[in-house]
């Protein structure tokens, strides 16, 4: 019950702070789209008639999971060191449920929000090249959710890594953008990248959505073992090294 | 006797070369403001840390309501409150009565649980008005309180402060001086802080922690550490500069110094007094002003530390 309230209550944060950085939420969906429209305009113009329809669909929803990764990865880490850096961080330790849990759901409620986020992306994308797809926005959530949990035991790692060493934006960023090239390796049945986090969820979605590919239910179960796995891992490094900056005394950064 | 609810025992701290806190014992009664007082850098809000858990320390330990802080953290936390580095322990974007909520939550309560108690906190340090207001917008001082009011929201029974009043102004540090009395007396609350405003330590706290370069040099009450150290002077002002020959002859009858035109003199003795006015009489120098001052918490504090001893 404790937990759920927590929970609430990270939604209700994520609200005000909606309301309070309105414009701000508003100008990144734009940018993220203008982005997108950028795209889209470069392949047609050099790709011309070469450039299928699937083509663009399949850019269109790895566009899609690559913002959600990328809001995913860049979550935890960077609310741990603003948090470390705004000198609330303390406060947040004395919480008796525990710091870990307020950051998980906090990354709970951002995948949540990131839910929405891509799907009015979604929308705008296919009204504005005019590609309409079939898209199971129940399923798409599922697996975002899914295999974004991996992401976010990335970013608890970089969040323990950013209470010692500071600075990790520019990690964040190279991560982000290596990702883009990550997606595209082929991951079924069960090749090396496969292993690597986000990547089999990502093709998984992408070849249901575009190609109408079905997997077998053992490869959904891998998919949801590996984002697992990474969540733990991440979480045992987070933990690691928040005692070393209980150690060091380097909770507070301002 | 009161019984304790903290007790650090051979606390130590270091950081490779430096020792932050060098093995300090201490005890916190139930119901009692005790004030921890230093220089920079002499271990105040390392100690404090390490009472909540925010620091780990070397050896020794911490227990707060005979809970260890290394073994039983979460249950300790759900009984103590702590405002550290001041109003930045809160939200800015957000109001006094999201940031409430948001704490509480935090903790678990919601916000049907905390609603009549955010309203009491809210009303007691006269931040109702401005309860739907983001504290951005607000001075230091309530930024403060609102800081305060949060770390209380949970209605824990001890409170640990790191420089409540830093930077705010007289009537703000009267009104939280006020507040933090009355939680004290009338809700039995206990509460440990460090301070450099030694008027509002002084007027606060029933005893006194001094440390220096992480040990502790002085432990009593603030009534005992003044009789024990408190020494009267004489100010004498004059109506001219006097000549050094008056200087040298008052010189043996204690520690003398001149400040502009007015003499500061603590005798050796009282006895000493009479001999005192008619040096000055003979060096011909009219005496404007007599007065005899005692040495407050800020002059003590001074002494204890330069002497690094009781």
């Amino acid at each position: 019950m404790k937990l759920l309230t927590m929970l609430a209550v990270e939604g209700k944060m994520m609200l005000w702070s909606l309301k309070r950085y309105m414009f701000n939420t508003v100008a990144m969906v734009a940018v993220m789209f203008l982005i997108f429209m950028g795209m889209f305009w470069g392949i047609k113009t050099i790709g011309g008639s070469g450039v299928t329809g699937e083509s663009l669909d399949s850019m269109l929803v790895g566009y899609i999971l690559w913002v959600s990764a990328m809001l995913a990865l860049g979550n935890t880490g960077t609310e741990i060191l603003s948090e470390s850096q705004r000198g609330t961080l303390e406060q947040l330790y004395l919480s008796p449920l525990g710091a870990h849990k307020i950051f998980f759901f906090r990354a709970l409620v951002n995948i949540v929000f990131n839910f929405i986020i891509i799907t009015i992306m979604l929308y705008l994308s296919m009204a504005a090249t005019g590609r309409w797809m079939n898209v199971n926005l129940l399923y798409l959530y599922l697996m975002v959710l899914i295999s974004t949990l991996s992401l976010v035991g990335v970013s608890f790692m970089m969040g323990g890594l950013g209470l010692i060493h500071k600075k990790i934006s520019s990690v964040n960023g190279i991560l982000s953008f290596g990702l883009i090239g990550l997606m595209l390796l082929p991951t079924y049945p069960l090749t090396p990248y496969a292993f690597l986090p986000f990547i089999a969820g990502a093709a998984a979605v992408r070849n249901s959505i575009v190609l109408g590919t079905s997997f077998p239910i053992w490869w959904y179960l891998f998919i949801t073992a590996n984002s697992l796995f990474y969540m733990i891992i991440g979480l045992i490094i987070f933990k690691k090294m928040e005692a070393k900056a209980k150690r060091l005394n380097k909770m507070n950064q301002y | 006797m009161a019984e304790n609810c903290i007790r650090v025992q051979n606390l130590l701290k270091s950081y490779k070369d430096l020792t932050a806190v060098n093995n300090i014992s201490f005890d916190v009664r139930k119901g009692e403001i005790l004030g921890i007082l230093g220089p920079n850098g002499s271990g105040k809000t390392t100690t404090l840390k390490s009472i909540l858990g925010l620091i780990e320390f070397d050896s020794g330990s911490v227990e707060v309501n005979n809970l260890s802080i290394k073994k039983q953290r979460n249950d300790i936390l759900k009984s103590v409150g702590a405002v550290l580095e001041g109003a930045r322990n809160i939200y800015w974007h957000l109001t006094p009565m999201e940031n409430l909520a948001y704490f509480a939550g935090i903790r678990g309560l919601s916000k049907r649980d905390i609603a009549e108690r955010a309203e009491y906190l809210l009303d007691s340090l006269k931040l109702s008005d401005v309860a739907n207001k983001e504290v951005r917008q607000f001075s230091a001082g309530m930024k403060q309180k609102c800081a305060l009011a949060c770390s209380f929201i949970h209605d824990p029974s001890i409170l640990l402060l790191d420089e409540p009043t830093l930077g705010l102004d007289v009537e703000i540090t009267r009104t939280i001086m006020t507040w933090l009395r009355h939680v004290v007396e009338k809700e039995g609350k206990t509460i440990v802080i460090t301070s450099h405003n030694m008027d509002f330590v002084e007027s606060i706290c029933e005893r006194i922690l001094i440390i220096r370069k992480g040990e502790i040099v002085s432990h009593e009450t603030v009534k005992s550490l003044k009789e024990k150290f408190s020494k009267k002077h004489f100010l004498i002002d004059l109506a001219e500069e006097p000549q050094s020959t008056l200087m040298d002859r008052i010189s043996t009858l204690g520690e003398a110094s001149l400040s502009d035109k007015t003499l500061r003199i603590e005798l050796k003795t009282v006895e000493s007094l009479i001999p005192l006015m008619k040096a000055i009489e003979e060096s011909g120098v009219r005496m404007l002003n007599f007065r005899t001052v005692e040495n407050d918490l800020e002059d003590i504090f001074l002494e204890v530390i330069k002497e690094g001893k009781q």
